[in-house]
């Protein structure tokens, strides 16, 4: 979430950085769904913003400004590693249904999200978890507020299907395999 | 705006989605549940920048103003000793 208080980069931005880190290492973090890659690229994203802070210029907030710079290293990233392609594979591990509780909601999120392009996740994690409207996330992302719109529509409803079928298919399973070992 | 359409009533062995304000909040818990190992290091960044080369912008100028010296160089030493196609040129002798 954006913090209200608002410092100046050119002036505190070790304060900036001690307030923002772990809010914009999650924004990446929900791009790339890799934890080392997305501390490494927040990391980045601050030294980025260390060199240009001096040409910050106040018309958005500055942690807005700065998941500007960390979703557009996170994109490029997996751009270069061609990431995108393979994610769904490489981290969707199935988790043991008979222990259906909040990490494994986590999981199925996880999951859900690797399903959908770096674009779209970053206008989730942009307007669900930083709380940006349409018009922010399209200061952040450069698009127009109208392809925010429907890249969030488009990402809700592939994620609400994924969770859906993930959801409905793990407790009736668990169920069902309690009544046949129980017979 | 156009819409995706998205079934809210489960079909019969389907799915059964979450509504908007659920994934809104799963969403919310999964990401909060994201905590970096390492945390705030900030002299991991002040030994970035340290390391680090300097900006594109200022590598493309110079490498940019290292060739038009090169050219204009190469241009006034060919002029100054007739090299090549800088050097005085015969006038066909057919032309009035």
């Amino acid at each position: 979430m954006l913090d209200s208080r608002e410092l100046d980069p050119a002036t505190e931005f070790r304060q900036l950085y001690d307030q923002q880190y772990v809010s914009v290492y999650r924004s990446i973090r929900g791009v790339v769904l890799d934890s080392a890659a997305a501390e490494d690229l927040t990391q980045e994203t601050f030294v980025r913003a260390y060199r240009a802070r001096l040409r910050y210029t106040p018309t958005a907030p500055p942690g807005a400004w700065l998941r500007r710079i960390g979703i557009n290293l996170a994109i490029s990233y997996l751009r270069r590693q061609k990431l995108a392609r393979v994610l769904p594979a490489r981290l969707y591990v199935a988790p043991d249904r008979r222990e259906y509780d909040r990490a494994e909601a986590r999981d199925v999120v996880t999951k859900a999200l690797s399903t959908l392009s770096p674009k779209l996740r970053a206008a989730i994690i942009l307007h669900y978890y930083d709380g940006l409207t349409r018009e922010e996330i399209a200061s952040v992302l450069g698009v127009p507020a109208g392809t925010v719109a429907s890249r969030i529509a488009k990402a809700v409803a592939i994620m609400r299907k994924s969770i859906g079928s993930d959801q409905d298919f793990g407790p009736e399973r668990s169920t069902n395999e309690g009544a046949l070992r129980g017979r | 705006m156009k819409v995706p359409y998205v079934e809210d009533k489960p079909t019969a062995g389907g799915s059964n989605p979450p509504s908007e304000d659920d994934l809104s909040r799963m969403i919310r818990d999964t990401v909060e549940s994201w905590k970096p190992q390492r945390g705030p290091d900030w002299s991991g960044v002040l030994i970035r920048l340290a390391h680090s080369g300097p900006p594109a912008w200022l590598l493309y100028t110079a490498a940019s103003a290292a060739l038009i010296v090169i050219l204009v160089t190469a241009f006034l030493v060919g002029s100054a000793l007739q090299i090549g196609a800088l050097g005085p040129q015969p006038v066909p002798s057919n032309l009035h």
